[in-house]
């Protein structure tokens, strides 16, 4: 059906002609405003078509088999080409980013302030990750990781809170930093590989054969690279100043998409190409994993500040990928992948409300809030079903990858299972605390609430539209699951590990 | 099998009464209620036909059928399905009629509750969905669904006027100690689909231990782990005090979820683990343990409270004791028996005690809340010192209440005094398994006392006496209630004599345990066992102990011939504060959660924000030396780091490869 379009590439050029329409468009704002949902949602279209066709059954080695594959010649004399295809790991993942894309644009229907330059922003934000879901070259790769950094450092820099640019050059600087080590080790494995490329599925086939030390000291580099960005506990402090200063739908991609191209390049890269590495640090990532997931749950509890508690939340979440992934198995890495794709959709419906909480209460202290279900009964829903589905109710989304997650890791590691799985519990506490304290209770008196109102249109749209998907891949999660299976086991396969 | 292929209905039905409320509730009467009755009641009647027709089918073979919900690896995959035998199908019977009586009743119950109405129905119904499914469920997985999404219901309606802080405190209780046995139960789950490679009930549980031996000891750990989780959801020592507090919320919910079904589930898990159970005598000797002396603990808190659901809800937890108590010692006596029918025999009297303790329970405990709902809506007080002389105003409520009294009390020929014996004399026989048993008899027995006198002492301070200020415009509920509660009472009356059916009737169905792929046929019940059974010490005992309980009680708050005063004042005050304190455990859990955890949790932020982040910060106010200006900060520490970077990974990298040349 898709003989001879080059759906992959058109899913990069759509937001990027989007982009750039939007920023040369007129002084109405509603025209951006429009151009952007249009775009972007064409962009959606098309990504759902590409999952629709893309093909189950195909297997075959992990790194090898991709579908959709374009490759166009660029810079010969480099080695470096225009490589893009998906697999079962990063077709959700394509979609996942057009999803998120189309409902925070959505969601930001009100920014007064720079309209047009805000949802070129966006647009651009969406061109980078992308890129970085589809890029088979590792220059290309490269390029489009770092161009992710430029919208957001401006997103959080203009339209953030108070402390925007001490946020702002914090991430900026943080990651860039992870970038640069990450781009240290993919020169050192050009270098190793000698093949004059810099396709990964040509570096990968010969990454096994690299030597072993060769393999530990750059599965390091790149797991410092990837893991900033995930992020892992120590270097995770960029995130909470980051997500506090953040508006809204800015939140939202960071912690929907940037944070999975993290753990995303670490199922890509570090691990197929450097399988000895990964086994030989399986302890180390063990340890990040666990060590993520309570002091993420454990900072969680003690926030004041609604989304500071939700953006810590993130950290102890993609710890649980970091522990699928760490039990390099088949079903550790799927439920990881799957843990990605199930923490993007539940971490929106988290930031949107705390992003509607701010702009109807006026603040996001858990002290001065209270009693908000009366006033805003929807506001009280979504952020329901929200924290339910955060804390692994089963019947929604996240539940599925949390429980396959827990089962690799008792499989692996039999009782170590017992501490991460203490999690649990205290993921359940500051939810449910935070729930008595903001939406629960008597209606709070240190704030005025008499003009309180639900949510808007164009808040509701995207919340519901989340929730639906919740629950839709709660009830029946093989529809995401099925995609990442076949290439889990591939991965596993290489790895040694079945 | 007409109807059985379609039990994967049941749980669907009330969905569909759930949409309609949540789409047309706002338009129609009662909030759209009647939705939410005719749903719930339409899956009633499919799942009794289900029962009845796989009941009286003979066959003992279960009716499962499954499709693949999540396939994780070539060989692993989890499965959701049905699965009816003798033990779902008598659930079944006794889950949908409670949850259709009970919802009939709120229509009258909630009639004042105006546009809340419509966010109860739906949640009612949520619930309905979670409690059928969880009794259909073909596997451990499933049921862990089901069990979770009755948890959140159970927190919703907890909370349902969370406007009080007392509400939203106590639903939060309720959701986070339920969490602590959830967790437990998860992991069992994942070590017996590590262990076998299946959740199917119908693969476990025909599962050929000599043929494919797994380890025991995970074995045990695992089903502890599952037994962690029905203590959670069953309120038993030491999770048990989430439900006290649940009675914040409305009668009705108590009534279904906190005393007739949900926490029943837990019950429910463990007969249900049987087969796997009775590999695993231990275990088994742990829930007789924590049965056998939750009944007597939550017994004595219910001696002097004056809240009239509060000490229903103890009364709960010490039936649910009692349950577990004799499920745990027919449990043992099975493991233990090595290959001894008659041992085996008074095993499976256990169980069937268990599950018929269940029945009668679910039945007279419902008659009792609903009983209470009746005098709370026409008296608007919980507080029992508040009450009195109410039988002249309510002849119905407290004609029926009395009934409930009396059954749960073990009066004969009461439901209740059926199963209460048979649950002590499973204990007793125990006994000669493991000397413990006898112990946890003389619990059971003391209990029995215990509950007999709290019962009269709650029916007597509500009905009997002078009436006070409250109960001056007190006036009988209307009929959408008292029907049901006839109902009950009826049910409450006569439960018990199904004992005289062909082959020990229906509670004799469900003792048909799977050991080692044989069935163990029981012996023939029915009246000649009747006979036998009060021939027997134990069962005169039994009696005496209740009517002795009644008899203090009436004394005490009838005739006030006992002051009773006089235990809240002197030497004995301690032990009614202790009581009243609920021997500190609400202390105990705020103490864990604020100071522990919390606790522990600022202090890691503090960690967080003076530690990492100043690491983090000094760093970079090293790398760009006392700079105020942003702009400089962005470039200058990009150069720094990227240099201090190169060179260390340089030197990082020199190592690797002398360490590589060195292999």
């Amino acid at each position: 059906m898709l003989e001879g379009i080059p759906i992959l590439t058109l899913l990069i050029l759509l937001p990027l002609i989007g982009a750039i329409v939007t920023l040369l468009s007129g002084k109405d704002p509603k025209v951006a405003k429009s151009l952007a949902l249009v775009f972007s949602g064409i962009t959606l279209i098309v990504s759902l078509v590409l999952l629709l066709s893309f093909n189950l059954s195909a297997g075959g080695i992990f790194g090898q088999n991709y579908q959709f594959t374009e490759q166009y010649q660029w810079a010969k004399s480099l080695g470096i080409s225009w490589i893009v295809g998906v697999d079962g790991i990063s077709a959700p993942m394509v979609f996942l980013t057009a999803l998120l894309c189309f409902l925070a644009i959505l969601f930001s229907w009100d920014v007064k302030d720079r309209t047009k330059q805000y949802m070129g922003l966006m647009l651009v934000l969406e061109v980078g990750v992308m890129g970085v879901f589809m890029s088979l070259d590792y220059f290309m790769f490269y390029v489009f990781w770092e161009i992710v950094l430029i919208p957001m450092f401006f997103l959080i820099g203009i339209w953030g809170g108070p402390r925007r640019e001490y946020a702002a050059i914090k991430f900026f600087i943080y990651t860039h930093i992870a970038s640069l080590v990450m781009l240290l080790a993919i020169f050192a494995m050009y270098f190793q590989a000698n093949l004059g490329t810099f396709d990964m599925r040509a570096i990968q086939a010969a990454g096994s054969l690299f030597p072993n030390g060769f393999q530990m000291g750059i599965f390091l580099a790149l797991f410092f690279g990837f893991g900033v960005k995930m992020p892992i506990v120590p270097f995770h402090t960029w995130l909470p100043d980051a997500h506090v200063e953040a508006p809204t739908a800015g939140s939202v991609l960071l912690a929907g998409l940037l944070l999975k191209m993290g753990a995303y390049g670490i199922i890509r890269i570090a691990m197929p190409t450097l399988p000895q590495g990964a086994s030989g640090w399986q302890w180390l990532l063990l340890c990040i994993a666990i060590l993520s997931i309570l002091y993420g749950a454990f900072a969680s509890l003690a926030q004041k500040d609604l989304k500071k508690m939700v953006a810590f939340s993130s950290i102890s979440h993609m710890g649980m990928v970091l522990l699928g992934l760490a039990t390099l198995g088949t079903i550790g890495i799927a439920a990881g992948s799957f843990q990605m794709f199930s923490h993007g959709l539940i971490t929106a419906v988290l930031f949107m409300v705390c992003g509607v909480v701010q702009h109807k209460a006026g603040t996001r202290e858990m002290t001065k809030l209270g009693g908000l279900a009366a006033k805003a009964p929807w506001l009280a829903t979504f952020m329901m079903i929200g924290f339910m589905a955060s804390l692994g109710l089963p019947g929604l989304v996240g539940f599925a990858a949390e429980f396959t997650i827990f089962f690799a890791t008792w499989q692996t590691w039999n009782y170590l299972l017992l501490i991460p799985i203490i999690s649990v519990a205290i993921t359940a506490a500051y939810y449910i605390w935070a729930m008595q304290r903001t939406i629960f209770g008597p209606l709070t008196d240190k704030i005025d609430v008499s003009h309180l109102r639900d949510v808007n249109w164009f808040e509701a749209a995207p919340l519901a539209a989340l929730c639906a998907a919740i629950i839709l891949f709660g009830l029946y999660p093989s529809l995401i699951f099925d995609f990442m299976r076949p290439a889990a086991s591939g991965l596993a396969g290489l790895l040694g590990v079945i | 099998m007409v109807y059985a292929e379609y039990a994967w209905l049941i749980p669907i039905l009330p969905i569909i009464g759930l949409l309609l409320v949540a789409l047309l509730g706002k338009k129609t009467p009662e909030g759209g209620g009647y939705f939410a009755v005719g749903g719930i009641a339409a899956s009633c009647f499919l799942g009794v036909m289900v029962a009845l027709e796989y009941l009286t089918g003979g066959s003992s073979e279960p009716v499962s059928g499954t499709m693949t919900w999540l396939q994780l690896n070539s060989t692993l995959k989890l499965e959701m399905g049905y699965y009816i035998d003798s033990l779902s199908a008598v659930m079944l019977i006794v889950v949908t009629i409670l949850c259709t009586l009970i919802l009939v009743y709120s229509l009258g119950y909630m009639h004042e509750e105006g546009e809340r109405k419509r966010r109860y129905y739906v949640e009612i119904s949520l619930f309905v969905v979670g409690m059928e499914g969880l009794v259909v469920a073909s596997n451990y997985l499933e049921m862990f669904v089901f069990w979770e999404i009755m948890g959140l219901c159970s927190y919703l309606l907890i909370g349902f006027w969370y406007y009080k802080p007392s509400a939203a405190a106590a639903a939060k209780k309720a959701f986070l100690v339920t969490r602590i046995g959830d967790i437990l139960f998860m992991i069992g789950i994942i070590s017996i689909f590590a262990s076998f490679g299946t959740l199917n009930y119908r693969d476990l549980f025909t599962h050929n231990f000599i043929a494919q031996p797994v380890d025991m000891t995970l074995l045990g750990v695992g089903l502890f782990c599952v037994f962690g989780g029905a203590v959670g959801k069953s309120a038993q020592f030491p999770l048990h005090d989430w439900l006290p507090d649940a009675m914040e919320g409305p009668t009705t919910v108590s009534a279904l979820i906190h005393a007739a079904t949900m926490v029943k589930a837990g019950v429910y898990l463990v007969a249900r683990s049987f087969p796997l159970m009775v590999h695993t005598p231990d275990v088994l000797l742990i829930v007789a343990a924590i049965g056998g002396f939750t009944a007597l603990f939550a017994a004595t808190m219910a001696l002097n409270n004056p809240n009239i659901k509060r000490v229903l809800a103890y009364s709960t937890i010490s039936q649910l004791g009692y349950m577990f108590l004799a499920l745990g010692a027919g449990g043992y006596m099975i493991a233990t028996a090595n290959l001894s029918e008659a041992a085996a025999e008074m095993g499976n009297a256990g169980y069937m005690a268990g599950m018929f303790h269940l029945l009668n329970h679910a039945f007279f405990k419902a008659l009792l809340f609903l009983s209470a709902g009746a005098v709370i809506h026409a008296v608007h007080t919980e507080d029992m010192r508040l009450m009195g002389g109410l039988s002249k105003k309510l002849k119905i409520t407290s004609f029926v209440m009395l009934i409930g009294a009396l059954s749960i009390a073990g009066i004969p020929p009461l439901s209740g005094f059926w199963s209460k014996d048979e649950v002590l004399a499973a204990v007793y026989n125990a006994g000669s398994a493991n000397i413990w048993f006898y112990l946890l008899y003389i619990m059971g027995i003391v209990t029995a006392f215990l509950t007999a006198f709290y019962m009269f002492r709650l029916w007597f301070m509500t009905f009997k006496g002078e009436g006070k200020e409250a109960t001056q415009h007190a006036h009988e509920a209307p009929r959408s209630m008292t029907v049901p509660l006839i109902i009950l009472a009826i049910f409450a009356f006569g439960t018990g004599f199904i004992l005289m059916g062909p082959d020990g009737g229906l509670p004799a169905v469900i003792r048909t345990v799977n050991l080692d792929g044989h069935l163990i046929a029981g012996e023939t019940l029915g009246l000649g066992w009747i006979e036998k059974l009060f021939t027997e010490w134990q069962t005169w005992l039994s009696i005496v102990v209740a009517f002795s309980g009644v008899g203090l009680a009436y004394m005490a708050y009838f005739k006030k011939s006992i002051s009773v005063d006089r235990f809240a004042t002197g030497g004995s005050k301690k032990v009614y504060d202790l009581l009243l304190a609920r021997y500190g455990f609400p202390r105990a859990y705020d103490w864990v959660g604020m100071k522990v955890v919390y606790g522990f949790s600022r202090a890691i932020d503090f960690f967080d924000r003076t530690v990492i982040d100043g690491v983090v910060n000094v760093i970079s106010r090293f790398a760009v030396s006392g700079s105020g200006v942003l702009r400089k900060v962005q470039t200058g520490v990009v150069q720094t780091y990227a240099i201090v970077i190169v060179s260390a990974l340089s030197v990082i990298l020199i190592l690797m490869y002398l360490l590589g040349g060195l292999r």
